[in-house]
């Protein structure tokens, strides 16, 4: 694991959802999304978290958990996408680096297999959110994104070389998308962008990641 | 320019670190402990805190900071700052890169000048300058600007500081960082910085993948 950099991405304002606070500070069953994450990275030794909307608040809150972590500001998250967040985080990383959005909540056990991973994947899951931006695959392999169609559902979850991975203003599967092809690993997460999202998640947790 | 191009000067180009001091490379702020010997210490915090608060100008402030001290004994002062407790792995990387680092703090280049050579860093910092007569400091001279530095240097500049006096010299520099290991960063600094950190050790490891890249 001393081989990834760990990027969380918290800069975005979370408007879909409606609460004004970033949303990984959104308590899934007591706990904080953020901290739920965090809590899986413990063996990490490179863990870095881009704030930008309400940096303040986020930067507590982690540092309520670990204080060894590297904040990098997105002063800009207004007008550009995590894609952006992760360019700024990947300067001066080791070499690979693990993307992680800070609105969704990975299973543990498949954290600790990513964890592991020593070559590029892009993490896919089964199509669950209401705008899913599509993964089109052939052979264990991704070939491309789409909105229209596709069999699994971008995750933001992403093991990329660092000094492979091409800085975009955008979204980050913009940055993966000239690496392709690229193999995928199918995980168990739930991203919460809706309040309707933010149920399954909470009774996901509860019930054991079942 | 593309983002590999920019990437390619920052490699080749020389880098030069620019090191706040209080509760930066100090592990306390340097005025209220000297305060508290004469027992002016509230005075002095509500001043300190006002500054890193950004609710009163650094000159202001500090005009006023000098004021309460300033009938100390100027050799009993810089002693006293000599001997305050340092957060020894940045002081280790000063002493690692004595090239390539400088301390820039408003403090008085009479007080600070035995700890600058304490850490080895007589050569390499900027300060303010104090208005001495007869061995009795009678006022401040000339008051630094910390952002004017930044100007004296074609390298590419890394900034370390944890106040609100810290603000534009980050923002000048290539790169700002904020340091809350000894006290909470300020919230002017928040709104500008590139990267803060709240560990020794992990600031240390960073600022030496800067200087390797």
């Amino acid at each position: 694991m001393d081989n990834k950099t760990v990027i969380i991405s918290c800069a975005g304002m979370g408007k879909r959802f409606g609460k004004k606070m970033p949303k990984a500070l959104i308590e899934v069953d007591g706990k904080a999304m953020i901290i739920r994450t965090l809590e899986l990275l413990d063996e990490v030794d490179d863990v870095r978290v881009v704030v930008g909307y309400k940096a303040n608040k986020v930067i507590e809150k982690v540092n309520s958990y670990r204080k060894d972590v590297t904040f990098v500001f997105n002063h800009d998250y207004t007008n550009n996408g995590t894609g952006a967040s992760v360019s700024l985080a990947m300067k001066y990383a080791k070499k690979f680096i693990l993307t992680i959005d800070g609105d969704i909540i990975i299973h543990p056990d498949d954290m600790k297999k990513i964890l592991n991973m020593d070559t590029e994947f892009v993490g896919v899951c089964s199509i669950s959110t209401d705008e899913p931006v599509l993964t089109i695959t052939k052979n264990g392999k991704v070939l491309g994104f789409s909105r229209e169609k596709g069999n699994f559902e971008w995750t933001g979850v992403t093991l990329l070389d660092s000094k492979r991975a091409v800085p975009t203003d955008g979204n980050v599967y913009e940055m993966v998308e000239p690496l392709l092809p690229l193999d995928y690993k199918i995980l168990r997460l739930k991203e919460i962008d809706t309040m309707n999202d933010y149920k399954v998640a909470v009774d996901w947790v509860k019930n054991n990641y079942k | 320019m593309t983002y590999i191009e920019s990437e390619m000067i920052i490699k080749i180009m020389e880098k030069v670190f620019l090191f706040d001091l209080d509760s930066t490379i100090t592990k306390e702020e340097i005025l209220p402990r000297i305060s508290k010997l004469i027992d002016k210490d509230k005075e002095m915090e509500m001043l300190t805190e006002k500054t890193m608060m950004g609710e009163m100008s650094f000159e202001e402030s500090f005009g006023l900071r000098v004021d309460i001290l300033k009938d100390l004994p100027i050799e009993d002062v810089s002693d006293i700052i000599a001997n305050i407790s340092l957060n020894e792995k940045l002081v280790k990387f000063l002493q690692e890169h004595k090239n390539n680092c400088y301390i820039v703090t408003g403090n008085l280049d009479v007080w600070i000048n035995k700890l600058m050579k304490k850490i080895g860093m007589e050569n390499n910092y900027f300060c303010s300058k104090a208005n001495v007569k007869n061995n009795k400091l009678i006022g401040i001279e000339q008051i630094i600007k910390k952002e004017d530095v930044v100007s004296k240097f074609d390298e590419f500049c890394i900034a370390i500081g944890d106040g609100s006096n810290d603000r534009k010299l980050l923002e000048k520099s290539d790169i700002g960082i904020a340091f809350g290991g000894v006290r909470n960063v300020a919230p002017a600094l928040l709104e500008i910085c590139d990267y803060a950190f709240f560990d020794e050790d992990k600031l240390y490891c960073f600022l030496g993948t800067l200087i390797k890249e």
